[in-house]
């Protein structure tokens, strides 16, 4: 059986190869999408339940999974003028503040904001949170320390510590809750929360530039008294809180130390630096079995380009972020016993959404900006040619519609129907219907005012004869929109028992348009019944998110893909495992596939082969043919090549089900359309990071 | 030649002024010794060529060049013209000579002349000015006035305005008033500006400049950093494959630039009408 091959595309066009028996493929290697990631600020980590918040430039707060692979389970997009300076968890609540002057509270269910509140003290620049979980402290740029209690639905103000001249830059709490660590330019201050005033100043030397300030970029108190701070001198410092004074100082780096995290059980902390590297100190004693400890500087990790603006250090892993917008996770190995997918390094790079939506029989793909979108058309080309060929382009692709959205917000959502007529958006506050004509060189596209009070939703879908359209919206439930030349109607909301209120980040429509399935935030999925809308089943609740489903065409069965790279195969009609997924449950997964880790983003069916199954992440794609039997530990599991080494009579012996093809550079989206040709989006990193902004001069040997 | 002659005239004064002193106290004393007094002596005829030459130490120890200090010397009772000869002199005398006095009132009409002088110089330099900018004006006034519609159509429009104003007397007063002052209305001065109240804020403002601080603490003057190029480049020496610099691998990279930089190339040959090798 042949295999998928690609062709080079010459500037930013598409590009084909033949097309005809099963297993080849037309490609059209897409390169205009210029998906721009944006560069991590802060990242705040909840104990409890085990998840990370990351907040990033454009204002977006993303919260991770840790514990399932760092999953992105939401995302609350941005919007313009943001300035997210710090994020902070207050029990199981989610703060932010910036230089906008506000703070913001985030509704998680919803997965949108709560609310903002002025904090009246000009750009804020830190926020924390006591360990109680009963105040909130920010620090202004008037040099105020603001005291917020976090009462039951809102935060409200209490009062300001001791007024300081210059701006607060970082700020620290005790784990008591008794004192708060402030860090400004050229001191740090201790202050007593009780009365308010400052019990210390710490001034911190210039080092080597005595005109350009000292910036005390973070600080991190323990529960000893020490006082831990980073400066942009590249040194990291040690305090005594008793009596005021340096007890140690370590030249980290030449530039700026940008972030500091310390673990739960303050032996160990991070610090994250200009450069790019993340430097750990231990508190060990040099000798063995001798007691006395002390912070040594023990490992560093050079995973990053470009500055490191936040660390975090969990259990198991130091988690850190920067300006070349990858969060890398890298697992601390004397943590961990077991050599497990939990202990390789994992960077992780696109959005676990997919940005890109196609109309399959038009021919068309949008692409989902934070502030636009794009429609493209695809381009053609002419002849055949062998596989792994390059083909001429006839016709370049073009870019029929830019449609900017009104407002600050960023988008959340979009979705193009699969005839290419309706194109829907969705951001925090509205929602946008709009309808395209398309003739042959002229595009036409009208707004549909009159939309029923859907306002918002987390996910959009269209029927796939672009009948109706789906939007997710609060309370897990759907609402079920007709479209028509006229405009459109609410026609039913569908809603499921379990009474979850989790917002729900994925939908599937059948090809009938009978069936449609929803996967929410708290590990469920729920199928519905078009015709009488009813809840008709839910599947049994699995520990890990899913990242990717559909409904086959011919047997309506539920194909879901999860976040620790397992799959299930249910049977809507029998409301059970087909046997299919029950073989390959007991059989299990070769490790090769389950150690990947990045998630699957889209699954898709071939109508000309019924058995075939359609997967891609972001480095590979592969068909699984469920024909053939299920690849044991021993087997080679990427055995493309070899196969295509073998003679023809060889080679049914020799294969198994999963079929991967790794010759695409970084993929957002695979799509495969109506006219049997493959879709491939690539985004490669060498493009995002011409784009970012300049790194530290590094001096390497020999150049 | 005659202040040389002057000179050492004044030295033999002065030493048989001190020879005379010497034997004359030599004859009061006789403990001194002969050699004491003829040390005496030698030390009081070096005081008074000393004091002659007061002048030209106090320029020395004050490191005034000598030239300038010809003009602080004392004034005698000559004439101008004798100070301004001498002043000359002054220049090309040798530093051995001694220097000439000058009378006081020479002086005073010297300094009242060279006052006189500069004020006439700064009146004249002023009329010259002002000839300048009345040339000016009047080229101005000729152009303007060859620029300028013919005269009768410029009735014409001068009338116009005046029309509607007459009109709207049937109206209410206030209108009238309304019109007058709107035709009365100017411009805003060129200093002044318009904005809406929503896109000036302060706290937009204070944002901006927190911004701005932290770029120009983080990237700003002062900070080693280089261009993601370099950085991709060197990533590309130094790895398993070794390829070129980034800027000619990836050939999307700076495109926009590469384009402007063989327009102009093309437009610099043609200018130049060189045959392209």
């Amino acid at each position: 059986m042949g295999f998928p091959s690609g062709v080079k595309s010459n500037q930013r066009g598409g590009s084909c190869c033949t097309t005809s028996a099963m297993g080849e493929f037309k490609v059209h290697r897409v390169r205009f999408f210029d998906y721009m990631p944006s560069a991590i600020r802060a990242l705040a980590f909840n104990q409890q339940n085990e998840t990370m918040a990351v907040a990033r430039m454009d204002g977006a707060v993303e919260i991770f999974l840790c514990s399932d692979r760092f999953f992105q389970g939401k995302i609350i997009p941005g919007r313009e003028q943001c300035g997210i300076e710090g994020l902070t968890w207050v029990g199981e609540r989610l703060f932010s503040a910036g230089l906008n002057g506000q703070i913001t509270e985030y509704d998680l269910t919803n997965q949108r904001v709560k609310y903002t509140i002025d904090a009246y003290g000009g750009p804020i620049w830190a926020i924390t949170g006591n360990q109680e979980g009963t105040h909130l402290a920010v620090g202004c740029e008037d040099g105020t320390v603001k005291l917020f209690a976090a009462n039951e639905d809102k935060i409200q103000f209490e009062r300001n510590l001791d007024r300081q001249k210059g701006r607060i830059i970082s700020l620290s709490w005790h784990p008591s809750g008794s004192k708060i660590a402030a860090g400004m330019i050229d001191m740090i201050q201790i202050f007593n929360v009780e009365t308010g005033q400052s019990i210390h100043r710490m001034l911190t030397d210039r080092g080597t530039s005595r005109s350009k300030e000292c910036m005390v970029w973070c600080v991190v108190y323990l529960s000893d008294g020490t006082v831990i701070s980073g400066d942009s001198g590249g040194m990291v410092k040690m305090w005594n809180d008793h009596t005021g004074t340096l007890i140690k100082s370590h030249n980290v780096s030449k530039c700026d130390v940008l972030a500091l995290s310390v673990s739960q059980k303050e032996d160990s902390f991070v610090a994250g630096t200009s450069e790019g590297f993340v430097v750990q100190f231990q508190f060990i004693s040099s000798v063995l079995e001798k007691n006395d400890k002390e912070w040594v500087r023990t490992r560093t990790f050079r995973n990053h380009t470009h500055d490191v603006r936040a660390v975090a250090e969990i259990t198991t892993a130091v988690v850190s972020g920067g300006m070349d917008t990858q969060l890398v996770v890298r697992p601390l190995l004397d943590k961990i016993e077991v050599k497990s997918s939990a202990s390789a390094l994992q960077k992780i790079i696109f959005p676990h959404r997919s940005l890109v939506s196609c109309a399959r029989k038009a021919g068309l793909m949008l692409f989902q900006y934070p502030g636009h979108l794009e429609l493209w058309r695809l381009g053609e080309s002419e002849g055949q040619g062998i596989p792994g060929s390059s083909l001429l382009v006839k016709k370049n692709p073009e870019k029929l519609l830019h449609l900017k959205v009104k407002g600050e917000d960023h988008i959340r959502c979009s979705a193009v129907s699969p005839c290419g007529e309706w194109i829907a958006y969705s951001t925090n506050s509205s929602l946008g219907l709009y309808r395209l004509h398309c003739d042959n060189n002229n595009i036409s596209i009208t707004k549909i005012s009159k939309i029923p009070k859907v306002l918002s939703s987390a996910k959009l879908c269209f029927s796939s004869d672009s009948s109706h359209l789906f939007s997710a919206s609060t309370q897990s439930s759907v609402h079920v929109v007709s479209l028509s030349q006229s405009g459109c109607k609410l026609v039913g909301t569908l809603k499921p028992k379990s009474g979850s209120h989790q917002a729900i980040h994925l939908l599937a429509a059948s090809e009938d348009g009978k069936w449609l399935a929803s996967a929410n935030s708290d590990h469920e999925v729920h199928v519905y019944n078009l015709h009488t809308k009813e809840l008709h089943c839910t599947v049994p609740i699995y520990s890990s998110a899913v990242s990717a489903m559909a409904i086959h065409p011919e047997t309506n069965c539920l194909f879901m893909m999860h976040a620790d790279q397992r799959m299930f195969e249910f049977s809507i009609e029998r409301k059970q495992y087909t046997d299919w997924s029950r073989l390959v449950q007991r059989n299990g997964l070769h490790y090769i596939w389950l150690e990947r880790d990045t998630p699957c983003l889209n699954v898709m069916f071939n109508p000309q082969n019924p058995s075939h199954v359609i997967l891609h992440d972001t480095y590979m794609f592969c068909i699984i043919d469920k024909s053939l039997p299920l690849p044991d530990v021993k087997t080679q599991f990427l055995n493309q090549l070899t196969l295509k080494s073998l003679p023809k009579e060889k080679r049914k012996s020799h294969s198994h089900a999963f079929k991967v093809c790794k010759t695409f550079r970084e993929m957002l989206h695979v799509e495969l359309m109506s006219d049997q040709s493959l879709v491939v989006v690539e985004r490669p990193l060498v493009d995002i990071s011409t784009q970012l902004p300049a790194p530290i001069k590094q001096k390497k040997f020999a150049t | 030649m005659s202040q040389t002659h002057s000179k050492r005239k004044a030295i033999i004064i002065n030493s048989a002024i001190c020879i005379r002193l010497f034997t004359s106290r030599c004859c009061r004393d006789i403990r001194t010794t002969r050699w004491q007094h003829l040390l005496q002596s030698i030390l009081v005829t070096l005081v008074g060529l000393s004091l002659m030459y007061v002048r030209r130490c106090w320029c020395l120890i004050w490191r005034i060049p000598y030239n300038v200090c010809s003009k602080v010397r004392f004034t005698s009772l000559k004439e101008t013209n004798k100070m301004s000869e001498l002043a000359q002199s002054q220049f090309e005398s040798s530093d051995d000579e001694l220097p000439e006095e000058v009378a006081f009132d020479a002086s005073k009409s010297a300094a009242l002349k060279s006052v006189k002088d500069a004020l006439e110089s700064a009146k004249r330099e002023k009329n010259l000015l002002k000839e300048k900018r009345r040339k000016r004006q009047q080229l101005f006034q000729e152009q303007k006035t060859r620029k300028r519609l013919p005269e009768d159509l410029l009735e014409e429009f001068d009338t116009e305005p005046q029309k509607p104003a007459v009109l709207s007397d049937n109206v209410k007063d206030e209108e009238e008033t309304n019109v007058t002052s709107e035709t009365n209305s100017k411009s805003l001065p060129d200093s002044y500006s318009v904005k809406r109240v929503k896109d000036e804020s302060a706290a937009k403002s204070l944002q901006q400049s927190a911004i701005d601080f932290i770029q120009s603490r983080l990237y700003g003057p002062g900070t080693k950093r280089t261009s993601n190029a370099e950085l991709l480049s060197l990533k590309m020496k130094k790895g398993a494959r070794q390829g070129a610099s980034v800027e000619f691998v990836n050939k999307k990279y700076g495109a926009d630039l590469k384009k402007k930089i063989t327009k102009s190339n093309k437009r610099f040959i043609h200018k130049q009408k060189m045959v392209p090798s």
